[in-house]
């Protein structure tokens, strides 16, 4: 008995003094670079995002490091794990501050995760700078805090001005419970009734749904010009594309961006031809766009959310651009005030700037259309942009 | 009756072997599990600098309070519960509610209802409404033992998240509430992330002396006998409904004020912080730690955040992996564990 039990503790006590050992050599370099941090959901309900976006910020810049760096100073990101939760945030935030000394944080890519570590960036004046997090609340959270993202509330508006504009006067939404979906159909119903719509039918179902048919068939029995789908999973937005169909529905179906991604498309089939979605875009005439999504597939041999990848590859360029004229990585008031002040053109677009609250403008959301099945390819993702979206 | 002359007999032998068991495990493992633990967190904590260590040590403390009064539950009554997040949802829900005021503007877009009460006014009722659930839920859960005790349980915790998720008019559903109030004394605002660990910990304090005044006392005896078994120790005349009622709302409440003070820490709750994975968590750390045993819950719920936060400290991984990582170790200690010591670090009975 106690042989093994000697056994067990001394394993044990070797794997602590080998963790410990392996923490304790990671330290110090000669030349002292500008270090920011990361945070984002690289595990959890938002790992698809959160590594896509580290990934993309890792590429931008062992770029800009390659080209020299920031006036001869090298760059480094330190990353930590946020999660998509307010705690997980809290503790990456303290640690990103505390222990490594960061004063400029990149990210996150939750919003429940930007809300939760957004009131202590606030009161230390550090500055937190999302290129994902869409949740409208962000706009409110305060001065040092950030994002390229465009606010749910935008993609709703802009909904609501797409489906007036095709003539749709009555219209019936079904959104997944997350606070993306939930943020797009609220935002999109109360414009669209703002501009004198009429919501005959809303429905609203949790993640793991598979079956759709109950609730779809309510929604089309109060005879809607249009359904609108919030989807957060793409299984659920695909499914869901492909039972309206089954269930004879033939006319318009609009969409925020999750049910027209791959998987979607993938589950929809020939179901999802035709089908609109409203989101921000890469365009596809931007060819420093196009040059960014072409270096991330051969570096990571994958594209995924060309959008959100090419968000947070703006953010490190941003960065790097206001780093160079404050020349210090612990002065996050300078920093702060030097993305007031910036007009930047990269991936997402050109002449894009902050407003007030540290919300972008200048950037709208693209209308896409799906296409038939036999056009759709690995290049274009399966679907066309008809144009940025009607605005007023 | 054939039945309480065998009941009693087996009861007398389980409790001669309560009294030996604790001498018995008393082994190498327990005491080096207790110095690694405690040497490794105080060796972490001074390293990584007082901040973070604040930090983190304010989380292990809420977690440390929901360990200790789920054990109470589940380690000392026997009752295998895994819905205890509901009721730390429950008091984080109260305090959200009730402490939030009309005047943060986002709670004017989805409207919720706004008390705008001080800390110390949500903090009880948070408490007492989790306790309130609590009797109404656990009058129908006495109905049940073992295995089908942990599928109602389950059911309960499935229920919570989706009211939490669903009934938007009061919790904002998907979106979660934000901006929730910090604590005030007196006009002193406990802001600083020092005083709030101080005050979490006098909380610790409370459950822990509560706790053990329980388990040490005769209402605690009658407890553990329920536990070895309900049907001997009902001969002896015990209403033993009535025990297991009493020290699940007990329990509950406690976890009521857990959920209380982390939404005040957090300031931000949302429903993804009361899934059910959460609970197979917590039940993970109280077995870790050993079943029956305060101590261990202490322990159990201080190497569960050292261990997840500490391997944010490991410099060989890929920053995109690191959090799978965390995810991976951690799984497999809790499998290496169980084989070779289903107690716990320093229970003493078994599951």
């Amino acid at each position: 008995m106690s042989i093994f039990s000697w056994k067990r503790t001394a394993a044990l006590g070797l794997l602590a003094m080998l963790v410990v050992a392996a923490v304790g050599c990671g330290e110090a370099e000669p030349e002292a670079p500008f270090r920011i941090g990361v945070m984002e959901s690289v595990t959890g309900p938002g790992e698809t995002y959160g590594t896509v976006a580290v990934q993309s910020k890792e590429m931008a810049v062992a770029e800009i490091n390659a080209a020299g760096g920031i006036n001869g100073r090298m760059l480094e990101l330190v990353v930590e794990d946020s999660k998509c939760s307010a705690q997980d945030a809290i503790t990456a935030y303290t640690k990103l501050t505390d222990v490594d000394g960061v004063k400029i944080i990149l990210g996150t890519s939750c919003s429940g995760a930007m809300l939760g570590a957004a009131p202590l960036a606030e009161a230390d004046g550090v500055v937190m700078f999302s290129g994902l997090a869409t949740n409208p609340d962000i706009a409110e959270a305060g001065d040092y805090i950030f994002r390229t993202s465009l606010s749910d509330a935008t993609v709703g508006v802009d909904t609501g001005n797409v489906l007036w504009a095709d003539g749709i006067r009555k219209l019936a939404t079904i959104s997944e419970s997350t606070d993306y979906a939930e943020g797009v159909r609220r935002t999109t119903a109360e414009h669209f009734q703002s501009l004198g719509g009429e919501i005959v039918g809303e429905e609203r179902y949790a993640s793991d749904t598979t079956d759709f048919r109950t609730q779809l068939e309510k929604l089309l029995g109060a005879n809607p010009d249009a359904v609108h789908i919030a989807a957060q999973s793409e299984f659920t937005g695909g499914t869901i594309i492909k039972q309206l169909r089954e269930l004879g529905y033939d006319g318009p179906i609009y969409a925020d961006v999750v049910p027209i991604g791959t998987t979607a498309l993938e589950i929809a089939g020939d179901a999802a031809t035709g089908v609109k979605a409203i989101t921000p875009d890469l365009d596809p005439a931007n060819a420093k766009a196009q040059e960014v999504l072409a270096n991330f597939k051969d570096r990571y041999d994958y594209v995924t959310l060309p959008w959100f990848l090419g968000s947070a590859y703006d953010n490190v360029y941003i960065a790097a651009e206001c780093l160079k004229k404050t020349g210090d990585d612990q002065d996050a008031d300078g920093f702060r005030d030097c993305l007031y002040e910036i007009t930047w053109s990269g991936t997402i677009g050109d002449n894009y700037s902050f407003d007030e609250k540290g919300e972008v403008v200048g950037l709208s959301n693209a209308v896409l259309e799906v296409l038939p099945t036999a056009e759709r390819t690995e290049e274009n993702g399966g679907y066309k942009v008809l144009g940025a979206a009607p605005t007023g | 009756m054939a039945l309480s002359t065998q009941a009693i007999g087996k009861l007398v032998r389980r409790t001669r072997d309560l009294r030996q068991r604790p001498r018995f495990a008393r082994g190498n493992i327990e005491l080096w599990a207790n110095l690694i633990i405690l040497s490794w967190s105080a060796a972490f904590m001074l390293w990584q600098g007082v901040g973070f260590a604040i930090q983190v040590s304010t989380f292990f403390a809420i977690w440390a309070i929901l360990a200790v009064s789920l054990n109470l539950v589940v380690g000392y009554t026997g009752l295998l519960s895994v819905g205890h997040i509901g009721f730390f949802g429950i008091g984080a829900y109260a305090m959200a509610i009730l402490s939030s005021d009309a005047s943060y503007e986002q709670l004017r877009t989805e409207a919720i209802p706004t008390f705008g009460w001080p800390f110390f006014a949500a903090l009880p009722v948070s408490v007492v409404l989790a306790g309130l659930v609590a009797v109404v839920v656990g009058i129908a859960f006495n109905r049940f033992r073992d295995d089908i005790y942990v599928l109602v349980s389950f059911g309960f915790a499935v229920i919570a998240f989706n009211i939490f998720l669903n009934w938007r008019a009061l919790t904002r559903g998907a979106f979660g509430i934000h901006e929730i109030a910090r604590p005030e004394i007196g006009g002193w605002t406990v802001n600083g992330t020092f005083e709030y660990l101080i005050l979490v910990l006098v909380f610790l304090a409370i459950v822990v002396l509560i706790s053990w005044f329980i388990v040490t006392s005769s209402f605690g005896r009658v407890l553990t006998a329920i536990r070895e078994d309900e049907q001997a120790i009902e001969v002896f005349g015990y209403q033993t409904a009535h025990y297991k009622l009493a020290i699940w709302v007990i329990s509950a409440m406690m976890a009521g004020l857990a959920g209380a003070l982390f939404a005040s820490k957090t300031s931000f709750i949302d429903p993804n912080s009361f899934v059910l994975l959460e609970s197979i968590l917590l039940v993970s750390i109280v077995i870790l730690g050993g079943l029956a045993t305060i101590w261990g819950s202490l322990l159990g719920a201080m190497a569960f955040v050292m261990l997840e936060e500490g391997m944010r400290f490991v410099p060989f991984l890929p920053a995109e992996h690191i959090g799978q990582a965390r995810q991976v170790v951690l799984g497999i200690l809790l499998v290496v564990l169980m084989l070779f010591r289903p107690q716990g670090l320093v229970g003493k009975f078994r599951l």
